[in-house]
């Protein structure tokens, strides 16, 4: 019997019975696949099958043998069957303008999973829902054909924590490298996803711009079987961070930033932090590892922002205002 | 990790129950429903009349068939609805939603909520382990998810906007058309009622947000709007880099020249 229709009769059966079924009933039942040649070689037949059916979600269960019962293996319908999950019109309809919108960008990891996802969510509704108004598109403009099945084969290899072996281009020195990543996690930052886990080569935690592999290759041996641990203290945020400024390149410093009467109503999009009032006018207060990433923000806004304190960091957006007033040939203080 | 085989079994699972929903629909909604092509569907029809329980007599059978181009399901032996999410959809499908920004939106906040609710016991360690492992949030400053609302309901907003060129911050009345990124960047296309014209907006340059309960009638063209890059001005506008900055710039402008010092411009 071809494995689709076996897994699917196996399904149909055990979501029909309201009994255990046990292995020996099995064995006649599908008498060509479990009762027929060793018996070692059916049982290997069936744990292959049972890993597929739990890999796919299914519930099956081995219930022990009891006084009353020979035991055996059983789907519970209340754990196989997806529930309403009751959602409003408006949770339905932005849940899945989320979802569909991260699809249809044509790179989002686990695009398969994703798209099952939505199909399920989507089972109750009424009727049709409407395609998303909204477009993610991607933060780079260089050629990215080859992103999807890169993001999918990462997450593959995160979730099952399989190493990868990939070449990276540095733009920094021109080179191609070739290393072996254990892949921690993958996070989107201004439309460019990002890699972050255990660069062999440099021994250490390391980041990688997934449009920088030139080419990627999960470790096809033992699938099965993960190949490393991800360290308990690790957090995605700490090593890809949410803002630019963030990035861990000197100790912390707290600056002081401050803002026209005009912009504390966008102050938090902009900085991620509330602004505060004061007899100066409204401050924003923003931790930075990475100074000159919050100068280039604060200038960019400039003249309704500016560093005010600490005396190093005013002094550091002020030399790069005067080098950005020197390339334009200025003369201004 | 998903194989053909277990992409096909997934699809499987998932078609009966869609039918047995969805009676008498046409053959090519069905497909489009499953994200497969017609003939794709076809096999997968054919396929299924194999598929029952035993001792298999003709009533085991799952009895789906296609009549006038429509799909009809009459036995679907207990496929009747699909299977729960897996971990790994439930990931995804949060890793997605956290795209516009589940902190700005309580309709976001409580649907992910009731979708960690609908997961099977035995898969929400595993869901939380590997939400941690995808982050797409950070890319949604606040305010999109109720954005993304009033887009796909067709509602007029109003918010305080920032402009940058003028240094001041105006309160703008908007029926919005579409929302998208552009190099990472989040921006809304829309009509802004005091001008009477299509504006774009930075969403990042947005206060509070507000709105209406006014459905707005569907707009006669449908909008893709676009960021003015430098190819929109009529004059040709030159910018070098230094050559240290040379790589970065190439892979943003792709069609940035190099210099004869090394720079590009």
């Amino acid at each position: 019997m071809d494995r689709t229709e076996r897994l699917l009769d196996l399904v149909a059966l055990l979501l029909a019975e309201k009994r255990p079924v046990s292995w020996q009933r099995l064995r006649t039942l599908f008498k060509a696949d479990y009762g027929e040649g060793s018996v070692e070689a059916c049982e290997r037949k069936f744990e292959r099958d049972k890993a597929e059916l739990l890999e796919l979600g299914i519930p099956l269960t081995f219930v022990p043998r009891t006084d009353d019962d020979e035991g055996g293996y059983r789907v519970d319908p209340d754990a196989y069957y997806l529930p309403e999950p009751g959602l409003s019109a408006e949770e339905l309809a932005v849940l899945y303008a989320a979802g569909a919108t991260a699809l249809s960008s044509g790179a989002f990891p686990g695009s398969q999973d994703l798209a099952h996802a939505l199909r399920k969510v989507a089972f109750f509704a009424d009727g049709p829902l409407a395609p998303p108004k909204v477009r993610l598109e991607p933060g780079v403009a260089v050629d990215t054909s080859a992103l999807p099945a890169r993001l999918d084969a990462l997450w593959a290899a995160i979730s099952a924590r399989k190493s990868v072996t990939l070449e990276y281009f540095s733009p920094r020195s021109g080179e191609v490298t070739h290393r072996k990543v254990d892949p921690y996690g993958l996070a989107l930052r201004r439309g460019v996803w990002a890699l972050a886990g255990h660069c062999h080569l440099r021994g250490g935690l390391r980041t990688f711009f997934v449009h920088r592999m030139r080419w990627l290759e999960v470790n096809p041996a033992r699938p099965k079987s993960p190949d490393f641990e991800v360290p308990a203290d690790f957090r995605l945020d700490d090593v890809i961070p949410v803002w630019p400024w963030h990035a861990r390149f000197h100790a912390p410093i707290d600056v002081d930033v401050s803002l026209s009467a005009d912009l504390p109503p966008v102050a938090r999009a902009l900085f991620g932090a509330d602004p505060v009032a004061t007899p100066a006018g409204p401050h924003v207060t923003v931790r930075a590892t990475d100074l000159d990433a919050l100068v280039s923000t604060v200038l960019s806004l400039s003249p309704g922002a500016k560093v005010v304190n600490p005396p190093e960091a005013v002094a550091r957006a002020r030399a790069v205002a005067r080098t950005v007033l020197d390339a334009h040939g200025g003369q201004g203080a | 990790m998903s194989t053909e085989h277990h992409e096909r079994l997934r699809r499987l699972l998932f078609l009966v129950p869609w039918v047995s929903r969805h009676p008498g629909r046409p053959v090519d909604e069905v497909a489009r429903a499953l994200g497969v092509t017609r003939s794709e569907l076809l096999e997968a029809l054919e396929q299924l009349t194999l598929v029952g329980r035993p001792p298999f007599q003709p009533d085991d059978f799952v009895d789906i068939y296609v009549e006038d181009d429509r799909v009809f399901v009459e036995l679907d032996q207990r496929l009747s609805v699909p299977p729960r999410l897996t971990a790994a959809e439930g990931v995804a499908l949060a890793a997605a939603a956290r795209v516009l920004g589940p902190l700005s939106s309580e309709a976001l906040k409580s649907a992910l909520q009731k979708l960690e609710r609908v997961l099977p016991a035995q898969a929400v360690a595993r869901f939380r382990e590997l939400g941690h492992r995808l982050d797409a949030a950070s890319d949604g400053p606040s305010g999109l998810g109720t954005l993304s609302w009033a887009v796909s309901e067709r509602r007029e907003v109003r918010f305080d906007y920032f402009a940058q060129g003028r240094g001041l911050t105006e309160r703008r009345q908007v029926q919005p058309a579409e929302l998208f990124t552009h190099h990472g960047q989040w921006y809304l296309a829309g009509h802004d009622v005091a001008r009477g014209a299509d504006r774009l907006f930075r969403v990042d340059r947005m206060g509070p947000l507000e709105v209406s309960d006014v459905h707005l009638p569907p707009r006669e063209v449908p909008v893709r709007a676009h960021v003015p890059g430098p190819e929109a001005s009529a004059e040709p506008v030159t910018v070098a880099f230094v050559k240290a900055r040379a790589a970065w710039v190439r892979e943003r402008f792709p069609e940035a020249r190099a210099r004869d010092d090394g720079a590009v411009g």
